[in-house]
Parts: C-alpha cells; sequence; structure tokens
C-alpha cells in the first residue's frame, strides 16, 4: 500500500469513499519512518497518540477538507501538550508541555495527526542541524550530505516522502535553506501570518513558523491552515481570510520579476546560477519580464541578522535556568551554581557562544552601538524592498549559494555557517514571504532551489509563480529514486 | 554633628488596581493561595507570548494625569534581564526609554508653605514573584508575577524626611483616590525606596548616594531618611568617605542597614522589547481616562472650607472617599452642609460602621437625605429623635415626614398649640414671670423647662423660646 505517494485529492477520495482510513495512513507513514530511521529526522515519535487520533477520526465526517486525517510533522521548537518538546537540546530534553501551539490547535481543528517531533539545530541556531542535541538528520538524496538548517529534520522527512507535511520555523532560513537542499518546496509566510504562540523563540522579531511540502499546491493548502490572527500573539497580523491556492495554475503573462544582481555575483556557485538562468528562461519564454537589478544592504543582512538575533537570543534562552522546567543539576550550592551549572551542562556548544556573542552586543553602551543601529539599517533595508516592489510583482534568485555539503565538513568557523544563509536572510529583516521552488539538480544530484519573494502579505503570488515553474519544470523530485541514481 | 544639605530622591512601585494581570489574563489578586493566580504566562513557560491589558494603559494614564506629567504618545516596552529567582522569565518587561509619563509634580505643603515635588518620570513595568526564604530553601509564589506596577521616580528635591513623609502621604491620597490603586504599603501594593545624600554647601557636589530599598511604611521612609542622614553626617564629620551603596531599614534596630556596596553600573542589557509592538496613545483615549479622575482631596478641602465646614469636620470627609462622594453629588442643590456633613461623619457614620455598610447600600437616596437635612436645620427634628428613628430612616423607602407622623415624636411646632402651653405656664408661674420682669435670667430657663415638660418634650425649642418670649413681653 502507497497510499502517500498518491496525489492529495487522490488520499482525500480514497478517505471519503472509506477505501482506506486516517489510521492506514498514520500506519504507513510510521512504516516508512521507521525504514528511514537512520536519517534521524525525528526525536519524538508520537505513535501511540497518533493512532488513537487516528482511530477517533473515524467517528467524523470526511468533509471537505483535504487536510483532514492526514498525518503531519512538526519541528520540535513548536509545543506540543503531553508531548516531549525539546528544541534539540539537552536543557528540555524532559520538558512536556502542558499548553498547545497556537499551530497545533490550528492542525488539531483541520482533523490532522502529529506524527512526531522532527530534529533541527538545538534552539534553531545552525544552518546544518549538527547543532542537535540528538546528532544530525542526514539528507535523503545522499546520507553522507546535510540536509541542511535549522529546519532539517522537517525537510527530511518530507523529502524521504515519510509524510506529506511538515512545520518548519525560519529565523534567517531555516526553512528555505534545508527546502532549497533537500529538492522540497519550503515557505516562510510574512512576519505575522502565522502565530508564533507556543513556538520557542530564537530570535522574536524574526521567527515565523511555515509550511514545508513535497510540492507547491501541499503548500499552499498547508498555509491556508496555519495563519490567521491571535489574540495570543501581538505581533500576529489581522488579516482577511485568503485561499492561498487561488492563483496556482494561473497564467504568469506580464508579471513583472527582479533578479538582483547580487544573489547572481561569484558568492553563487556557478551550477547554481545557471540552473537560477534556465529559469529565468523559462519565465521569459512564458511571457513575464525578469529584469537585472542593484539592491543595497543586501550585503549587509548577515551582519545585521547576528547582532539582532544574537541579542534577542540572549534574552529569550534567559528563561531556561533550571528552576521551573527542563534540567537541572542536583544538589547546587547556591542560586548561581545552579544557574551556571544548569547552563553549562544543558546547552551546547553553538547555543552558548550565541548567549554570549548576544550578552556583549546589548551590553553596556553596545546595545546603542550595534542593536539599536542594527534595527536602524534594517528598516533602511525594508525600505529598499519596498522601493523594488512598487515596480516588480516579484524578486527571485538562488536559495543557496552551494548544494547541501558534507555531514563531515569541519564546523569550526562560525562565521561560515551564517553564509549558507546569505541569500535569505535578508527577507528576515524585511518581514517579507519568500519560498524555495526546488528547480534543478547540480554534480552528483544534489537539488537546487530557487527563491521567491514577495511583498508583505502578497504569499498567493508565489505561489502563482511557484507552481508555474513546478509545472514547466516537471523534474523528478522523488529521492528514493535519485538515491539509486548516487 | 555640623550642619549638611541632605538631597532627597524617592522611588515608589505601585501595583494597578486591574482585574487581570498585565500581560496575561490570571487574575490579579492579593492573599490567595499560593501559585493560584498564575497560567502558563506568568511562569515564563518557552513559547508564551505577553499579551498587553488595555486596563493597565488606561490606569497609568490616569495616574499620569493626576501627577500632572506629561503624556507620551508613542511608546515601546524594554526587556530589563538580570537572573533572579523571582523573574520567571529572567527579563522584565518595563519602559526604560519611553516612560509614559514624564515633568510632572506633586503639591505639598511644608511648614505652611507649598512645594512643588517633581516627578522625573513614571513608567509601567511587571512585578516579580514573591519569594519567601525559609532555612536553606527560598519557596517562590507566582500569583504576584506579571501584577502591573507603576514606578514613579522624583527628582532629587526633596530635603527632609518630613518632606518625604509629606510627599508620599499625598502621592498615596491621590493614587488611592482615584482607583489606580490600593496602595497599601502593608501588603506591598505600594513600596518605596529612598535616595539620601548629603553636601556641605548649596553649591557643592551632590554628596554619595545611598539607597534605602523597600521601605514598609510611610513613618519609616521618614525616619529611615534621618538616620541615614545621621549617619553619613558622622562619616564625613570624621572626614572619611563611603561607596555608593544599598541599605534597608530594619525597624528592631530602627536604622538603616547595609545590604550591598553598589559596584559600577549595573548592566541589565535593555533593549527593546520585540514581543509587544509600539503603543500610540491617541488624545481622545486621553480624554476618555481625563472624564474617570474624580474630584481630587485638595479640591475637596477647598470646596467644603467655602461650604462652612470647619477644617475638622473637612478632613474627616475628605478621608471618607465615600461619603464625601455622596455629598459631592449634592452640591448643586440648596442645602445646609455643615449641618449635612455633620450628619454624614456623626450618626450616619455611626450607622454604617455598626451595620459594615457602605453609604450607598442603604436606602437614603439624595432626596430623602436632604429632606433629612432640612429637617434638622430647621429644628423640626432635635438629634435626640433622630437617634430614635434613623434606624428606619436608613432601612425604609418612606419620607422622613411619614417616619416622624407614624412614630409620634412630631415636634409641636403648631404656633397655636405652643401658645397654648405657653401661656398655661405663664400663669401657673406668677412669681417667675415677675422675676423675669425685674430682669432675672434665671427665670424664662426655669419657665421654658416648664414649657418643655408640659409639652412632654416634644415642642421645637427655638419656636417655643420664641414664644415664650413675645407671651411674657406683651
Amino acid at each position: 500500500m502507497k497510499y502517500l505517494d498518491k496525489t492529495i485529492e487522490e488520499i482525500h477520495n480514497a478517505l471519503k469513499t472509506k477505501e482506506i482510513k486516517p489510521i492506514d495512513l498514520v500506519e504507513e507513514a510510521f512504516e516508512r519512518i521507521e525504514k528511514n530511521k537512520d536519517l534521524n529526522a525525528y526525536i519524538t515519535l508520537n505513535k501511540e497518540e497518533a493512532l488513537k487520533k487516528a482511530k477517533s477520526l473515524e467517528e467524523k465526517e470526511v468533509g471537505d477538507n483535504l487536510l483532514f486525517g492526514l498525518p503531519i510533522a512538526v519541528k520540535d521548537n513548536i509545543v506540543t501538550k503531553d508531548l516531549k518538546t525539546t528544541c534539540a537540546s539537552h536543557i528540555l530534553d524532559n520538558f512536556i508541555p502542558i499548553y498547545n501551539a497556537t499551530v497545533v490547535e490550528k492542525l488539531e481543528q483541520n482533523d490532522m495527526i502529529i506524527i512526531g517531533k522532527t530534529n533541527m539545530d538545538e534552539f534553531a541556531m545552525g544552518s546544518s542541524s549538527r547543532t542537535s542535541y540528538f546528532g544530525a538528520p542526514k539528507n535523503p538524496w545522499n546520507k553522507e550530505k546535510i540536509s541542511g538548517g535549522s529546519s532539517g529534520g522537517s525537510a527530511t522527512t518530507i523529502a524521504a516522502r515519510d509524510v506529506l507535511f511538515a512545520l518548519g520555523t525560519d529565523t534567517g532560513g531555516s526553512i528555505r535553506q534545508p527546502a532549497s537542499y533537500t529538492g522540497i518546496v519550503g515557505m516562510k509566510p510574512t512576519y505575522g501570518r502565522v502565530s508564533r504562540y507556543g513556538l520557542i523563540a530564537f530570535a522574536s522579531s524574526l521567527d515565523q513558523i511555515g509550511p514545508m511540502t513535497r510540492n507547491v499546491y501541499e503548500n499552499a493548502l498547508l498555509l491556508n491552515a496555519i495563519v490567521g490572527h491571535d489574540d495570543k500573539d501581538l505581533t500576529s497580523a489581522n488579516k482577511e481570510k485568503e485561499d492561498f491556492t487561488r492563483l496556482i495554475n494561473k497564467d504568469i503573462s506580464g508579471m513583472k520579476i527582479a533578479l538582483p544582481s547580487y544573489f547572481m555575483s561569484d558568492i553563487v556557485t556557478e551550477e547554481i546560477r545557471n540552473e537560477v538562468e534556465k529559469a529565468k528562461k523559462v519565465l521569459e519564454e512564458n511571457g513575464a519580464t525578469v529584469d537585472i537589478i542593484d539592491m543595497k544592504y543586501l550585503d549587509k543582512a548577515v551582519t545585521l541578522y547576528q547582532i539582532i538575533a544574537m541579542g534577542e537570543a540572549s534574552s529569550n534562552l534567559a528563561r531556561f535556568d533550571g528552576i521551573r522546567y527542563g534540567f537541572s543539576v542536583e544538589n547546587p550550592k547556591n542560586i548561581d551554581d545552579l544557574y551556571l551549572e544548569t547552563r553549562k551542562i544543558g546547552f551546547g556548544k553553538e547555543v552558548k557562544r550565541r548567549i554570549m556573542v548576544g550578552s556583549y552586543l546589548l551590553s553596556g553602551e553596545n546595545a546603542k552601538i550595534y542593536y539599536n543601529k542594527a534595527l536602524s539599517i534594517r528598516d533602511d533595508m525594508k525600505k529598499e524592498f519596498d522601493k523594488v516592489f512598487a515596480d516588480y510583482d516579484l524578486i527571485i534568485g538562488p536559495t543557496t549559494t552551494t548544494t547541501a555539503y558534507n555531514l563531515t565538513d569541519p564546523m569550526d568557523d562560525p562565521s561560515k555557517s551564517f553564509m549558507d544563509d546569505v541569500l535569505v536572510i535578508p527577507v528576515n529583516m524585511a518581514g517579507l514571504p519568500g519560498l524555495s521552488l526546488p528547480i534543478g539538480f547540480g554534480k552528483s544530484h544534489m537539488p537546487i532551489g530557487l527563491h521567491i519573494i514577495g511583498n508583505s502579505f502578497e504569499e498567493a503570488k508565489i505561489y502563482q509563480l511557484a507552481s508555474f515553474l513546478e509545472k514547466e519544470l516537471n523534474l523528478d523530485l522523488d529521492s528514493r529514486k535519485g538515491d539509486n541514481n548516487v | 554633628m555640623s550642619n549638611y544639605i541632605p538631597t532627597i530622591g524617592i522611588e515608589v512601585h505601585c501595583e494597578l488596581k486591574t482585574n487581570t494581570k498585565i500581560f496575561s489574563n490570571s487574575v490579579n489578586g492579593y492573599g490567595q493561595m499560593a501559585n493560584s493566580l498564575t497560567n502558563v504566562i506568568d511562569l515564563g513557560y518557552p513559547g508564551t507570548l505577553p499579551t498587553l491589558n488595555q486596563e493597565v494603559l488606561n490606569l497609568a494614564i490616569k495616574a499620569a494625569l493626576i501627577l500632572n506629567c506629561k503624556i507620551r504618545r508613542q511608546m515601546h516596552f524594554d526587556r530589563k534581564n538580570y537572573f533572579y529567582p523571582d523573574n520567571p522569565k529572567n527579563y522584565q518587561i518595563t519602559q526604560a526609554e519611553t516612560p509614559i509619563g514624564y515633568d510632572g509634580y506633586v503639591e505639598i505643603t511644608v511648614n505652611g508653605k507649598k512645594k512643588k515635588i517633581e516627578i522625573e518620570e513614571m513608567h509601567i513595568e511587571e512585578d516579580t514573584c514573591k519569594s519567601t526564604h525559609r532555612g536553606e530553601k527560598t519557596l517562590l509564589d507566582f500569583n504576584r508575577a506579571g501584577v502591573p506596577l507603576i514606578e514613579i521616580v522624583t527628582k532629587p528635591c526633596m530635603e527632609s524626611g518630613e518632606e518625604a513623609k509629606l510627599y508620599l502621604e499625598k502621592l498615596k491620597e491621590l493614587l488611592f483616590y482615584s482607583d489606580v490603586s490600593d496602595c497599601k504599603m502593608e501588603e506591598g501594593s505600594m513600596r518605596a525606596d529612598a535616595n539620601v545624600s548629603i553636601r556641605k554647601n548649596i553649591d557643592d557636589e551632590y554628596g554619595t548616594k545611598a539607597e534605602i530599598k523597600n521601605i514598609g511604611s510611610i513613618s519609616n521612609v521618614k525616619l529611615s531618611i534621618e538616620k541615614e542622614i545621621e549617619r553619613q553626617s558622622k562619616i564625613y564629620d570624621n572626614g572619611e568617605t563611603f561607596l555608593p551603596q544599598t541599605r534597608r531599614f530594619d525597624d528592631k534596630l530602627n536604622d538603616t542597614v547595609l545590604m550591598r556596596v553598589k559596584e559600577t553600573g549595573n548592566d541589565y542589557r535593555y533593549f527593546p522589547e520585540p514581543d509587544i509592538p509600539y503603543v500610540i496613545l491617541t488624545d481622545e483615549q486621553i480624554a476618555e481616562v481625563r472624564k474617570t479622575i474624580p474630584m481630587l482631596p485638595d479640591e475637596r478641602r477647598e470646596k467644603y472650607l467655602s461650604l462652612g465646614i470647619n477644617e475638622k469636620i473637612t478632613e474627616k470627609l475628605v478621608g471618607n472617599r465615600s461619603l464625601s462622594d455622596y455629598l459631592n453629588n449634592l452640591l448643586d442643590k440648596k442645602l445646609d452642609f455643615k449641618t449635612a456633613a455633620n450628619l454624614l461623619l456623626g450618626d450616619i457614620s455611626f450607622y454604617l460602621n455598626k451595620n459594615e455598610l457602605e453609604i450607598t447600600d442603604t436606602k437614603l437616596t439624595p432626596t430623602r437625605f436632604i429632606e433629612l437635612v432640612d429637617n434638622m436645620s430647621n429644628k423640626t427634628l432635635t438629634s435626640k429623635n433622630l437617634k430614635d428613628i434613623l434606624d428606619t430612616i436608613m432601612e425604609s423607602d418612606k419620607t422622613i415626614k411619614e417616619i416622624v407622623k407614624e412614630t409620634g415624636i412630631e415636634n409641636i411646632t403648631d404656633d397655636n398649640a405652643i401658645k397654648e402651653i405657653v401661656q398655661k405656664v405663664i400663669s401657673e408661674n406668677p412669681d417667675s414671670v415677675t422675676d423675669y420682669k425685674a430682669g432675672k435670667d434665671r427665670a424664662i430657663k426655669y419657665l421654658m423647662g416648664q414649657v418643655m415638660k408640659e409639652s412632654k418634650g416634644s415642642a421645637n425649642p427655638a419656636m417655643a423660646m420664641d414664644i415664650l418670649k413675645e407671651e411674657l413681653n406683651k
């Protein structure tokens, strides 16, 4: 039985005609996860509860919701009631939340079934998922390679076709970059589109939850399910309900697209630039215009990101002190000892490094010199994007500068790891939506992604372009066959 | 001991009287079972986010208006980062950069002279949880975590413990009166810190500062400042110096005690709270809040004195907000306010205290109260009469006239009836009449006594006296 390889409509019809039940999908998903155990995509599996939930859905009308009864994987920094949520950290490896994130409530309302919690960089700090306390996930296209990060587990399980749906989170590219490395579709929605309530904060002004899926249509469907204003999150946007699939398969002729020259400079490998060029041609042949433009500030994004993200992280992670939840050292000598030892043992190296740098950046006069300055340049950067969107519908470029590299590549140069995200970070800085779409393969058949950036709250337009390219390129994105090629 | 010029600044934390906490919908309450008024937000659980209670903004605007502060129209919150077990997120959400109020003042009267105590700024923040130390262990009660506070910071503009005391009394009165805070120092809903330094000459730089933390009562604020001035003076007199420090007042020792010497500039790593967007206050919102401010104590004092109410009764009345409000509702009526005030603070207060009631809980409507005051004022009712019928007045809907009639204590105010009695007394006491005519004052008192006796105490005394004189002088 291979229902999880069928289209979403086929699965839905099979459920509707009672040819299958939700429990069949759950069992199939767990068979696949079991078979792909070595990919290390999951930190915690939710088998018992998922089966129970599937059973309970048998009582319910299938209805018209295409997501009904479908298994979904959730990144392990999104809190799930009664289901361990670790952030891939030792400091939370015994943490069982007593409440649900708003997005989790929304999955429940859509009758989706949470199958497990996916692996990631510790507290989402990293770009290869190798900072996970539980070891890195492996890229299904080539197990020697990284899946990217920080949503590496979610990308892995989609690329391996364990399930159709996963949630990731994106602070500086953490959905789009692993999506690109694993040949799947990953969307970071506009900041404020999806409630952050229950997302364990890394950098509050940048964090955003988004869908990771095997194709564009399913991505838009999942986004439909998780958006909406939330009274519990003051930064959540109050927008009219809309259908993100509505422009899919619509004509793209007349669309004006910008391609910033910086994105095609020699920081990007030639093979990736070539694939982007090919995509550009396809668009132009179909009536869209693609202009090479110059944009200021793009090269400053990584520096800004380091200051803002680490500053906020140093404060956000202060609450992990061993007093109320999570790991706590035994028999501390005094309160300072409790803090120091719990955090020394509980946090990994990269997290501690970022907390220290962040604390330094906010310390004394530094807050003015660095943090406030970074916020003001960030505003300028946002304005630069506004200028482009006054003339263009969308911006495109490559998602990453290289394809996925080896798991064994050195990790000792932290600034190099940020360079993995140099092309995706500007989008977080400006709070814009961005999507990575597979557009081809590099040498040894590793996936290459196209980054499509939209104006605020114009996700539907991104899906329009992405679905068009997806159809035109018609790539075989099943890693299980790709794996055989190596 | 030489003479020095003291300089004092006061910081006050006041808990706002809201229904719920500042960043969550937990109940804002005192004296409940430990940790029963908490939720995941108050406990700083991972993934939780703050919401912002609009009631807090409105009360803070109200406080700023009352303290004559300028109000910031665009403001944000900041994170103050420090590790302490009573601080669940290990950062406190406060307003470091953009306090809601600034450049205000409170006016006090020192030795008969008015003085403005300048308010540097007033900001909103969240309270920490309450820690109780039990031997080796520390117990944490998060009921207080996230209770809204305003912190009011004065300029270093006071010169004595007495001024500090007067300032705090005035502040407490204002905030309590306007329902901003309970201001109960014993329950910690109002807390004061005092910064004290001294210098030799007015042209000198300020002296080294000592901060006395968390003083438990207004009288102790005065006392601790005086003790601290004495301590610092002795040090300087001996030619010694001291380091900036934090002290506390020990009521057993009746003196301040060193807590810690301040290290160079605490580093709280402030930065704008990213989870709460900028708050914009509109003129309309501020105007709406202004409407909710009741008449403030000083204005009441002035009003009452101008109505002929004496100083003692005025103070008592201002000290009882609900009776004062009750009277204020009648200010546009024609009324003997002196009698009204006396009634409220006398017999009516006695009744309310005895029955543990507020005046608004009783049946004494303004209309009936006015009738009562008029009856007292024109002596239709004597105070002895009133004592007999007060319970009925407070507990029934009948007019005062009806009550008086039913209980049969009606004053004889009928001229003819009194005249009859007077004539009878005169004819029965010819000797006293002669004495009166001979100029003996005592005689009229005796005759009056006979009139009251004859009427069984129910003749209106003033009227009886008038008629008696009239008849005698015929």
